[in-house]
């Protein structure tokens, strides 16, 4: 074995942290170390070339990177490899940084850590074997699920660029939450028009297909050759699909679930979202005294809603504005935690609000109590730290949003993850927001966390583009973890036919031996961790390989 | 229950009857020398032992891989050994359909390493005997948890005043017992093993474990013995969990390890997680040890801590399934910690 | 090594790749802290933790060994976990068996789980301390 161990500085991420420099020294000494080498940033083009050099100079046959998690960067590191002449499957990542620099303060503890998960790294990389992918056609078409603003613009993006999308709604009309809306902040228009033109837009698409009233029953398959079936009525249709964008949306917070808030038990006592049908059904004299409540459904612990739903600030100043506006007489006041105007424009907005004579007071309402003249509100003035109760004539909840229970059932079919607010969850919050740990399926709009409209509109052409950039290659390369059978080893006892899920393994009754149907395999490992003499194992996950990372972590360094 | 009352004259007729035909077999004990070992009848049944004293090798481990459809077999052995035929048929490494097995009341044995020669063959004198000089007795057999003839196809079960019934539990049992002239009739007398035994959970630490095992010289007999180690190449051959040579001398320099041969506790404690469900207590790796290690005592009692977790018992029943093969969605909630 | 010194325990654990070493990943991205003598290696399900990794574990002188997984019905394999739960059930009850109990744990923690796998195997990581260094303080 002739390794090359290159260890990342990560700038100051890993460094700060770890001897970086001390590990590099330890490293050349190890026998079957060829070249230990720290650098500054491994994955930047200086570093690449340094990888590169060394493998073809120093003729390297394993390659162990020490940097960030392996989640990370996993083809482009993949691919130098390729390009500098060696098999892919030679490289070892190892995480020093989400698992080392990150999560501990002491530098000696830290490199002494480090040193051991790159050590065991090097010993799994001593048994690797070179594995082939294969590369198989992509499909290019794609599954839009949810015809929200985000799922509408998914689609538009994919269909103008000559992908094949059928688009699933579940509700009988495309548009989402946005369709409903009477002005959708700061364009004025009406969500109902902008919509509109979306859809007309689709429509005059050939390559779009619209199943509006449709769920999804089933799904299997890889990316590249997801196979879907759709449910309309009783009616069931299987497609083909090369990728997924799910942009399944939110479900408006209902405050019933707080029984103190009263709503839906008082008249008085309205959402935004109700203000949304028009301030005309509204039963309230010429000067209404109106208090407007934040926060409801969000950073509220006592719900286990601790997030913050980004869009309600926006429109409980805007709720507050068309009220001024329809009755300049009025007393508004707005109680808030914090105002979050964070989009472009919101905070001058915010400002201009309150010139216009809406009152905000810091502090949220500890009760409500509805009597038959006025609805009184009680709580504390955070700022001035006095206890407030005044009576009003209207109550307006801003409420925010929550994940829909069909989610988890979504998510269990798609075999992608929720975060613990039942939101969709993504690869990596910061750098893969729109990709699922699940190749191909993507996510967009307020699915994977509270969004508003022109972030869920961005969102969801931005995972549209990802998902075409992966579409349009045309071919992918399924990853070669799959079971394999040594033939001279297999007893024949079939206990990993009886315990493999994907049904993947079938008995040969001549050669009384078992064998596995590659395309079939899912790639979990559990027949290998069944069979006693591991004569069946995982590519990519043999013994050997977590064997001797056990014997690296515990080794006396 | 319905059954057919016999004796040794009657049993034999019949088996003769059986033996006697082109390509079939009868598999029991016999008279060898001085001691009584396992034999095989090709063609005539004269002198039989239906009940053995003596323990040395689990009957089960000579009829590994059996696939040969075109011989038909009567097997007549102890409880431990059907019950370990019945594993190797879940594991696929006999094919059962020509396999007629009878198990038999068992009395109980003495280890053959030290055994007197000459002891009776007759149920009630061997119980007798192990009686009188109870330190006779295996460990496996003082503590095994069921004597009685109750699994595969048929069973000979004895009564309290040495009168022996056999009862069929299959069809394939059933055709044995028509070679028998006796009429099936209802049984309603008392057998001399009445229930199975039951024990406490097994505890013990890991100093005893240490103590226990620093004896042992990595031969693998035990393993190569057990009837149930069914591997055709063992995960212990190769150099990833047991080193040898360079792979030794680097783990050796790499770990620090003093204590040689290096990793058998690995060995013993992996062996008895693979074994754990299958394990049938027979005390034939005790046998085969060459450092009288108490091994049985260990996989006995783990394995019986292991199958009660999921209500399994091994060679119970040849439908059951191996519980690592299985799952319910709704069981072992506190499993998570 | 003196008797007084702190003797910290080591810990190595088994992580999906699909949950819990997501999480794992997620607690490095939001700067938890754990002990530096817990680490994870990453499996493709949990169902590939052959139980004879954990004991070579062990007697290769852990003191503790993890396996976590997607909680029960989450699978990204579908079922896997279950197979997992069933081994390791037995794995547990053979070390209890053994007057081992804590040694061996088995947790599960989803992907989005960070701040419960900081706290799953802070508590595993004290509880092994107190049990390594009992006796040696009086």
């Amino acid at each position: 074995m002739k390794a090359g161990i290159f260890i990342c500085h990560c700038g100051h991420n890993i460094k700060h942290t770890v001897d970086v420099r001390r590990l590099s020294e330890y490293f050349k000494k190890i026998p079957g170390v060829e070249v230990a080498i720290d650098y500054a940033f491994v994955c930047s083009e200086p570093g690449q070339d340094i990888i590169k050099e060394s493998i073809e100079n120093k003729h390297l046959d394993r390659v162990v990177i020490a940097s960030c998690t392996p989640s990370l960067h996993g083809d482009l590191f993949k691919d130098l490899l390729k390009k500098s002449g060696i098999n892919p499957f030679y490289l070892r990542r190892v995480s020093i940084r989400e698992h080392c620099s990150w999560v501990g303060d002491d530098i000696e503890a830290n490199t002494e850590k480090a040193k051991r998960l790159i050590l065991s790294g090097l010993y799994s990389a001593s048994h690797y074997i070179p594995l082939e992918e294969k590369m198989v056609e992509v499909n290019k078409s794609a599954l839009v699920i949810g015809g929200g603003v985000s799922g509408l613009n998914a689609a538009l993006f994919l269909a103008k660029m000559g992908i094949k999308v059928y688009l699933v709604e579940r509700e009988e009309e495309l548009g989402g939450h946005v369709r409903l809306l009477n002005s959708v902040w700061p364009s004025k228009r009406s969500g109902r028009e902008i919509v509109a033109e979306m859809v007309d837009e689709l429509n005059r698409l050939a390559n779009v297909d619209i199943y509006t009233n449709t769920t999804i029953t089933n799904f299997e398959g890889f990316f590249g050759n997801y196979q879907v079936t759709l449910k309309k009525g009783e009616d069931e249709k299987k497609i083909i699909v090369g990728g997924v964008v799910v942009a399944t949306g939110f479900v408006p917070f209902d405050p019933s679930i707080k029984p103190e808030l009263h709503y839906n038990k008082d008249k008085r006592i309205v959402t935004t979202l109700d203000l949304e049908k028009g301030l005309e059904t509204l039963e309230i004299s010429k000067k209404p005294r109106v208090a407007i409540l934040h926060c409801i459904g969000s950073r509220d612990e006592t719900i286990g809603k601790s997030y913050c739903s980004r869009i309600c600030c926006i429109n409980a100043i805007k709720t507050a504005e068309a009220l001024k506006e329809k009755y300049p007489e009025s007393y508004i006041e707005s109680f808030y935690m914090d105002v979050r105007a964070h989009p472009k424009g919101g905070e001058e907005y915010f400002e201009s609000v309150q010139e216009k004579g809406v009152l905000f007071t810091r502090g949220n309402v500890a009760e409500i109590i509805p009597t038959d003249k006025s609805i009184i509100i009680r709580g504390e003035d955070t700022l001035l730290g006095e206890v407030y109760e005044k009576e009003f004539d209207l109550v307006v909840l801003s409420i925010g949003m929550s994940s829909p229970v069909e989610n988890k059932a979504l998510g269990q079919l798609l075999k992608i993850s929720l975060d613990k607010d039942g939101f969709f969850l993504e690869a990596h919050i910061k750098l893969r927001p729109f990709d699922t740990a699940v190749k191909g399926i993507f996510i967009a709009g307020s699915c994977s966390g509270p969004k508003d409209a022109e972030e869920s509109i961005n969102h969801g052409k931005a995972s549209a583009l990802k998902l075409f950039g992966m579409l349009n290659l045309g071919y992918t390369f399924v990853d070669p973890f799959i079971s394999y059978v040594d033939p001279k080893r297999c007893s024949g006892c079939r206990q990993c036919e009886e315990a493999c899920i994907a049904k993947a393994i079938k008995f040969d009754e001549k050669l009384r031996i078992v064998k596995v149907e590659e395309a079939a395999c899912m790639g979990c490992g559990l027949c290998n961790a069944t069979c006693p003499s591991s004569a069946i194992s995982l590519k990519g996950y043999f013994d050997s390989y977590i064997s001797d990372e056990i014997s690296g972590l515990l080794e006396i360094a | 229950m319905q059954g057919k009352k016999i004796d040794k004259e009657k049993l034999r007729v019949a088996l003769n009857r059986f033996v006697e035909k082109q390509n079939q077999i009868v598999y029991g004990y016999g008279k060898n020398g001085i001691f009584i070992t396992h034999k095989i009848y090709t063609d005539h049944v004269e002198d039989l032992s239906l009940f053995n004293p003596y323990f040395g090798i689990n009957g089960a481990t000579f009829f590994y891989r059996v696939f040969s459809k075109d011989i038909k077999v009567v097997m007549l052995l102890r409880p431990c050994e059907i019950r370990a035929m019945i594993e190797l048929v879940k594991l696929n490494q006999i094919e059962p359909e020509t396999i007629t097995m009878i198990s038999t009341d068992c009395p109980g044995t003495v280890s053959l390493k030290k055994a007197k020669a000459d002891l009776p063959d007759d149920f009630l004198e061997i119980q007798k005997a192990a009686e009188k000089d109870d330190g006779g007795l295996r460990w496996a057999c003082k503590f095994c948890r069921e004597k009685r003839g109750v699994f595969g196809d048929a069973g000979i079960r004895v009564q309290e005043d040495g009168g022996m019934w056999i009862f069929p539990y299959t069809d394939k049992g059933s055709d044995f017992l028509n070679l028998i002239d006796e009429e099936l009739v209802e049984y309603t007398g008392k057998f001399v093993i009445l229930e199975s035994m039951k024990t406490e959970p097994f505890v013990t630490d890991m100093d005893t474990f240490h103590k226990d095992f620093s004896k042992c010289i990595l031969c693998k007999n035990c393993r190569d013995m057990c009837p149930v180690c069914y591997c055709v190449d063992c995960l212990f051959n190769g150099d990833e969990y047991l080193p040898k040579g360079d792979a030794f001398i680097n783990k050796m320099l790499r770990t620090g390890t003093e204590n040689l041969p290096y990793g058998k506790e690995i060995f013993h404690m992996i062996r008895m997680y693979h074994v754990s469900q299958t394990c049938v207590g027979c005390g034939a790796c005790e046998e085969a040890c060459p450092q009288d290690i108490p091994i049985t005592k260990y996989f006995k009692g783990i394995s019986e801590r292991l199958q009660n977790l999921f209500s399994y018992m091994s060679g119970r029943d040849v439908k059951e399934t191996i519980p690592y093969l299985t799952f319910k969605e709704d069981e072992l909630k506190d499993t998570e910690d | 090594m003196s008797d007084k010194t702190e003797r910290e325990p080591e810990i190595v654990g088994f992580a999906c790749s699909y949950c819990t070493f997501k999480a794992s990943e997620m607690a490095g991205s939001l700067r938890m802290k754990y002990p530096e003598k817990v680490r994870v290696i990453q499996v493709p399900c949990s169902s590939r933790v052959d139980p004879a990794f954990v004991i070579k574990a062990i007697f290769e002188g852990a003191d503790g060994v993890f396996v976590s997984g997607c909680h029960p019905g989450d699978c990204h394999f579908i079922k896997g976990n279950y197979y997992t739960r069933r081994k390791m059930a037995a794995l547990k009850e053979m070390f209890k068996a053994f007057s081992m109990d804590g040694k061996v744990k088995l947790f599960w923690i989803s992907a989005a789980e960070a701040r419960r796998f900081i706290e799953k195997i802070t508590n595993m990581y004290n509880e092994l301390r107190e049990e390594k260094n009992a006796g040696k303080k009086n």
